[in-house]
């Protein structure tokens, strides 16, 4: 996927033009790949509490665009983010973890849609967590969710004792999933454990 | 010897299975993604075991020029446009795939996706179809009807170029008609929905023993063996080798005539053999110089079936129309043409460059009468809001060029907004002129276009109006 360039807006088609100035090129920005009327549909989301950071508001917009992208499979929308995604993910000093899908979820996918936003976004990450089960959060009550045994474990030989982490999904709800995936790290001696989402739902 | 070999293993392949018609019907003539058919997975398994199904990969390459550069092609929608192929690392075969986002609404392709066709017993084709039509044919419409129903029985290809409100679906009964008594196979395609949408219940109507099958979008699964498929061109990317005769209908719309891969699946879709017939109201040169060169059948009708000529647009100056929409104004002329509609009760469209200025000219618009709603392509309530005009629910419609085909309402008066502007092209503008006067109790209307400043587009589609109406009415007229 890298190296490919984008000529036409990856979510409407319709050709972008972006004029080559020094500016992109000394700072060494992404190219676009999406064209401004379609970035615009996209609303930022207010963060009001730190431990938990996320990029947009989950609206009609980001609704299409996940849809797209983890469900039609359309890879190539890892792109769409990477700028965002890469100027606050790139400067931080913890370990960046992605919240881990299963393996057998993994081959039906063919890929991993949270890594993927990373790998596009250029920020370095590292895999600590398993995923122990099959089952997705979707169609459990929050009661349920809440209740689930553990669902991700460490990965065997990964040592997280004093160290500081952002775990990284693509969506946040209910935060459970989140909520999982730190007590597994603070629980194996982990220093600090925030979290990093794309969308807030 | 080697025949028979093929013989025995023919009848081994077939043993230990009975083949489900259900199965069977849906399957003939379809391309389909092994892991997404409307049927079990593990009956899928076995009819594939026994040897019922071919398979090919969903994306294949080739190689190409000088430098023998790859170029990858979807097997399914036969894309070949590299900027639409996207390779990635697949965690399913653990190496570099690639799929296709051209037909990726239909569920993605991907080079380790395997497509299905079927390969095994065929269906039979009842011969009983009965056309029940009461109507009666215009002296042209019946000629076109002949010509048509001689080229599809010598297998050549056809054009019928027919003006807006000529009545061209009922030419092709007969035609229809004939092929499906021959045992044939018959698609009428078109790139729209909404024609679809219109033409499923009237073909449905008259041939009332026919299995007929519309398809568009997400439509669900139909019963039994469709011998007539009523369907978007988007479709047939789903279908090969499978229709003994396709007709296309709005040949000329978008996204048809833009998009090289709906061409390429129309003939994907049909039989090597199988004549095509494009039926259109305004054939592009690409088309005619093809027509020409192939020798196609051709029928001309230049006259509607009431008789009565084309309304012939006229222009009106709109200097700024965007400037004061934007500042919170209807320009005066726009207002007045409205606000005179209002009065006589007559029911309107008004045809806007973009969704952006037709979403600021809704609320103005509310202003002269509160019910006066927008439509676009992506409104889920597109239909319902047409309906309501027809119903005269709603005195008229703002609407974006999704609207230019396929509706019909009676008294309808017609303002196209910018009619300088790029998306209007000339044959946008003549289907638009061709929604007024279709009813023969009021074939007469206002066509006007608004403009800042007249295009060749414009003038263009202005003269061939009058040509057609100097055609089918003298040159006397004017
Ligand atoms: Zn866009
Ligand atoms: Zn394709
Ligand atoms: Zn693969």
């Amino acid at each position: 996927m890298k190296g490919t360039e984008v000529m036409n807006c990856l979510l409407c088609n319709t050709p972008l033009n972006e004029p080559v100035t020094w500016k992109l090129l000394l700072t060494n920005h992404f190219p676009k790949t999406i064209c401004t009327d379609c970035e615009n549909k996209f609303k930022p989301y207010e963060n009001k509490e730190k431990a938990v950071t996320s990029l947009y508001q989950y609206n009609e917009a980001m609704k299409d665009y996940l849809h797209r992208y983890k469900f039609l499979h359309d890879i190539i929308l890892a792109k769409v983010f990477r700028e965002q995604i890469h100027h606050h993910l790139s400067k931080q000093n913890a370990i960046i973890v992605p919240i881990p899908m299963h393996p057998l979820k993994l081959k039906e996918r063919t890929f991993s849609p949270v890594d993927e936003l990373l790998n596009e976004a250029n920020v370095p990450f590292t895999h600590y967590l398993e995923k122990i089960t099959t089952e997705t959060q979707g169609g459990k009550s929050r009661q349920q969710r809440l209740n689930a045994p553990q669902i991700f474990r460490l990965k065997n030989g990964m040592d997280v004792v004093g160290k500081d982490f952002i775990l990284v999904d693509d969506i946040y709800t209910t935060g459970t999933t989140i909520k999982h995936g730190k007590k597994v790290l603070l629980d194996e001696g982990a220093k600090s454990v925030t979290a990093f989402t794309l969308i807030r739902g | 010897m080697r025949n028979r070999l093929c013989k025995v293993q023919q009848k081994f392949n077939y043993k230990g299975i009975v083949v489900e018609p259900k199965i069977r019907d849906f399957f003939i003539g379809r391309i389909w993604t092994r892991n997404h058919t409307p049927f079990s997975q593990e009956k899928i398994e076995k009819y594939i075991e026994h040897q019922f199904f071919n398979i090919k990969p969903g994306i294949s390459f080739f190689r190409k020029g000088f430098l023998q550069r790859q170029i990858y092609r979807c097997n399914r929608c036969h894309n070949t446009n590299q900027h639409e192929i996207v390779h990635y690392n697949c965690a399913r075969c653990e190496k570099v795939c690639v799929y296709c986002r051209h037909c990726i609404n239909m569920g993605r392709v991907t080079s380790c996706t395997d497509l299905l066709t079927w390969n095994g017993p065929s269906s039979h084709y009842p011969l009983s179809h009965k056309l029940v039509w009461e109507g009666k044919y215009t002296e042209a419409q019946h000629e076109a009807a002949q010509q048509l129903q001689e080229s599809i029985k010598t297998g050549r290809h056809h054009l019928i170029f027919a003006v807006c409100g000529a009545g061209k679906t009922e030419i092709l009964f007969p035609a229809v008609e004939f092929a499906l008594n021959q045992g044939k196979r018959v698609c009428i395609a078109t790139p729209r929905t909404d024609v679809v949408l219109e033409l499923y219940p009237r073909f449905q109507k008259v041939f009332p023993k026919t299995n007929l099958h519309a398809l568009y979008g997400s439509v669900p699964v139909q019963q039994g063996f469709p011998q007539l498929v009523i369907t978007t061109t988007h479709q047939l990317y789903r279908f090969e080798n499978a229709f003994d005769v396709v007709i296309v209908d709005e040949a000329d719309a978008f996204p048809y005539t833009y998009d090289r891969t709906l061409q390429k699946a129309v003939v994907k879709a049909k039989k090597e053999d199988a004549p095509i017939t494009l039926v259109t109201a305004t054939p592009s040169p690409q088309i005619l110089s093809r027509v020409k060169r192939e020798k196609w059948g051709v029928s001309f009708i230049p006259r509607r079936y009431h008789g009565y000529p084309l309304p012939v647009p006229r222009y009106e100056s709109l200097w700024s129309y965007d400037k004061k929409i934007q500042k919170g104004d209807i320009p005066t002329k726009l207002e007045e043409w409205t606000k005179a509609r209002l009065t006589n009760k007559e029911p309107f469209l008004i045809f806007f460059p973009t969704i952006r200025l037709m979403h600021m000219a809704t609320s103005l618009f509310q202003q002269l009468d509160k019910r006066i709603v927008s439509v676009h392509a992506e409104d889920e309530e597109r239909k319902e809001k047409v309906l309501k005009l027809r119903k005269e629910e709603v005195p008229g419609l703002l609407t974006t060029t999704i609207l230019e085909r396929g509706i019909t309402i009676k008294n309808i008066q017609v303002a196209v907004v910018g009619a300088e502007s790029k998306i209007f092209t000339s044959s946008a503008l003549i289907q638009i002129s061709g929604r007024v006067g279709r009813n023969s109790q009021f074939p007469t209307g206002d066509i006007v276009f608004f403009h800042h400043g007249i295009t060749a587009e414009m003038d263009e589609a202005r003269n061939e109006i009058i040509r057609l109406n100097r055609e089918g009415f003298g040159e006397g007229f004017k």
